[in-house]
């Protein structure tokens, strides 16, 4: 009877993909975001900024994100979205799928941190100063500042994470923080957005203590059959957005510095080598 | 409208069935209200509950819905609408994404599809006659920002059913109320009537004469009052009619010796004279000296007088030995051509005095022959002389309701008013040679016909005379 009912699960879950697949067709520009926090979370970030860039696109944007990293890019990978906001190195991998950058979070040089709690047993790091059974969270494999950034500095300082570290994922950027604000973990790897976002209490008891060096910031593109006319809409709407009181507004609750800026696909090609 | 036809039923007018009826109303409107209100009030509880029950769910799936709605996660989104599916009252569940497409649903091939029409806020009681669905809509909001909703359809059944079954329970309740209500009703009447009905049989027999007549009271409720003082009235009845009795025989006692005593004066009045002329006369008839002829005028007196007094005697015998009245059906109208013919052959009016009779084509009517002739012989023979043999005497029959009138008027002289109110007494009469019985006779007989004589005159005009006869045995 279980088995029935999984595979008509799956039944419904296939025709349900495929006839959303066949259906996209209303007016609504899908603007995927990377799941990098809750869902609930990331609606409450991305909301305003899909108003207004639907505000001046004369076309209304519907937010939408995924349940994780690999759902993200399935869903990039067979295009169903028209705009993406992902991090540099799963932009890398959508540029096969179509999909181009049109502007980048004008913040803070993009890096993964290392954050451990300020009363927590780990004060430095190095390949001999660790504890045999330190642990590490991380919030999901294809994070790219939070994990792959962090794991590979990580190394470069003679760390061997996956001998040295039990690793452990937890999905989201804010889940991986909370871990270690509750002992579950000892180091957690982040990006500062998401550290600034965690409420103060958590921020105080919470240090970081390495940060990698900086890649390429965040970027939004867009798959490449929108019209030209839209891209450029889009590109200006982003670029011009710290300029307005409305703007800081969105980019306030963004959780950003300075809006975003203009960006090209050379300043990634490095990311994917 | 008549009292006791028209529209209203007749068995309406017992009081047992008032009694019944009423107390059956009161039930009926009392029940009637309360299941009224019981299923007015419940609906409304039910209803509410069935709002805010739809709201809560509603709200659940939103919460449940909102992370899996933004991550497009339809696993999770099929989970949420697979749990409300499985309530029974659930018609449908479906939540939608902010641009229309149904993301999940509980009805089969929904998913992926534009939702179509849909509410734009939630329905609210009373839904329309044959909406059988309450439909709620939530906004998934983010903020203030929606990113899609929920809708949710609640079916009525169960609340309908729930409703008919209290309606149909305030219904049993209220027939059973009539029922028991009527009989206690019926009951309450039995006893109540019970002794109304005896109250009734007495009050007839004291209608028949029974003043003897008594309730037997055996309750003290107001019936038992009612019964008491139908017993004390009775009773002061039959002493009053015992009073009125006596004195009716006293009374009667001293009119029948005052009648003897008029009687035997008017008598030895009436024999009085002629008895003198016949004494004076044969005492005449012994002198010597009377002469031939008035020897012989004191003869004609003799037998004159001796006459007169067979006459009165005669006219007494048939006043005080009239035989009781045998009434028959018969035709008046040939009595009284029979008796017309016999006056118009009287050689004292032969030829001088015109008849004028008039009848109806029906003159049927009660009477006993003999005794009517009489009566008829009386009355004609009284106008005649009244009229001093010559003029019109009118005999008219005339139908009056479900009585026949007879009339018989004369042109004569008329009866002088003074004397009016004495002509019907016995022994009293306007003409010398008359008795003063034959007015007394016709009306003992008409008595006996229960009519009475009228007579109208007029002194100089004329005089009439009538009388009606029952058409029918009445009796």
């Amino acid at each position: 009877m279980r088995k029935a009912n999984h595979w008509s699960l799956l039944l419904l879950l296939f025709t349900s993909t495929a006839l959303l697949a066949a259906e996209h067709r209303s007016d609504h520009l899908r603007f995927g975001v990377l799941p990098l926090q809750s869902p609930t979370k990331l609606a409450g970030m991305f909301l305003p900024l899909s108003d207004y860039l639907g505000r001046q696109l004369g076309r209304p944007l519907q937010f939408v994100t995924s349940s994780n990293f690999t759902s993200f890019m399935e869903k990039v990978a067979d295009r169903q979205y028209d705009i993406i906001y992902l991090n540099p190195m799963l932009y890398g991998r959508s540029r096969q799928y179509g999909y181009r950058v049109i502007a980048k979070v004008a913040s803070e040089p993009f890096t993964g941190i290392l954050v451990v709690r300020k009363k927590g047993r780990i004060n430095q790091l190095s390949g001999t100063s660790l504890p045999p059974d330190t642990r590490i969270g991380f919030p999901d494999p294809g994070a790219f500042a939070a994990t792959v950034m962090v794991w590979k500095y990580l190394e470069s300082i003679g760390i061997d994470v996956e001998r040295q570290l039990q690793v452990q994922y937890f999905g989201s950027q804010d889940s991986a923080i909370l871990a270690l604000f509750n002992g579950l973990v000892d180091i957690t790897g982040t990006w500062r957005p998401s550290l600034r976002s965690m409420p103060e209490v958590v921020r105080r008891d919470l240090r970081i203590i390495a940060e990698t060096p900086p890649q390429p910031q965040m970027p939004i593109a867009v798959r490449d059959d929108l019209p030209a006319e839209d891209i450029e809409r889009l590109r200006r709407a982003l670029v011009e957005l710290a300029e307005s009181s409305q703007g800081e507004v969105i980019i306030q609750q963004l959780g950003f510095k300075r809006g975003f800026e203009p960006a090209n696909d050379d300043e990634y090609l490095e990311v994917n080598q | 409208m008549d009292r006791h036809g028209g529209w209203f039923p007749q068995l309406f007018h017992t009081l047992r069935i008032r009694l019944i009826f009423s107390v059956a109303l009161v039930h009926v409107v009392l029940m009637g209200l309360f299941t009224w209100e019981a299923v007015h009030r419940q609906s409304q509880e039910l209803r509410q509950e069935m709002v805010n029950q739809g709201r809560s769910l509603a709200s659940l799936m939103v919460v449940a819905s909102t992370n899996a709605l933004l991550a497009e996660d339809l696993a999770s989104l099929a989970e949420v609408t697979r749990r409300v599916g499985e309530r029974e009252d659930v018609s449908y569940g479906e939540i939608v994404d902010v641009r229309g497409y149904v993301m999940a649903s509980t009805r089969d091939g929904r998913v992926g599809r534009s939702v179509g029409p849909v509410i734009k806020v939630s329905e609210q009681f009373p839904l329309v006659k044959t909406d059988r669905v309450l439909d709620l809509r939530q906004a998934v909001l983010i903020g203030d920002k929606p990113v899609g909703f929920v809708v949710l359809g609640l079916s009525t059944e169960n609340l309908e059913s729930a409703l008919a079954a209290t309606r149909n329970r305030g219904i049993q309740y209220t027939l059973l109320a009539l029922v028991i209500g009527s009989v206690a009703a019926w009951l309450l009447s039995i006893t109540v009537t019970r002794n109304l009905h005896a109250l009734t049989l007495a009050a007839k027999r004291i209608g028949d004469g029974d003043l003897g007549a008594r309730v037997e009271v055996r309750s003290q409720d107001e019936a038992g009052t009612l019964a008491h003082a139908f017993n004390s009235m009775a009773a002061s009845l039959q002493r009053n009619a015992r009073e009125i009795e006596q004195e009716h025989q006293k009374r009667t006692e001293a009119e029948r010796l005052a009648c003897v005593g008029e009687m035997a004066a008017s008598i030895a009045h009436e024999i009085r004279n002629p008895l003198a002329a016949l004494l004076n006369s044969v005492k005449l008839l012994g002198d010597q000296k009377l002469v031939k002829d008035d020897h012989a005028i004191v003869t004609r007196i003799v037998d004159t007088e001796s006459k007169r007094l067979q006459r009165i005697l005669d006219d007494f015998l048939t006043f005080s030995r009239l035989p009781a009245a045998q009434l028959q059906n018969g035709d008046l109208k040939q009595l009284v051509e029979e008796t017309v013919e016999l006056v118009r052959q009287d050689p004292r009016y032969s030829g001088r005095i015109t008849f004028d009779c008039r009848y109806e084509p029906d003159n049927q009517c009660l009477f006993d022959p003999d005794l009517m002739r009489q009566v008829l012989l009386n009355l004609l023979l009284n106008a005649m002389q009244a009229m001093q043999g010559e003029g019109k005497l009118i005999v008219r029959l005339k139908r009056n309701g479900d009585r026949v009138n007879l009339s018989i008027v004369d042109n004569g002289g008329g009866i002088p008013e003074h004397i009016m109110s004495q002509i019907s007494k016995p022994f009293f009469s306007g003409r010398k040679n008359g008795t003063g019985l034959g007015l007394s006779v016709v009306q003992r007989i008409l008595a006996q016909h229960t009519s009475v004589l009228s007579i109208t005159s007029r002194e100089g005009s004329g005089t009439e005379a009538c009388f009606d006869l029952d058409r029918e045995n009445h009796g």
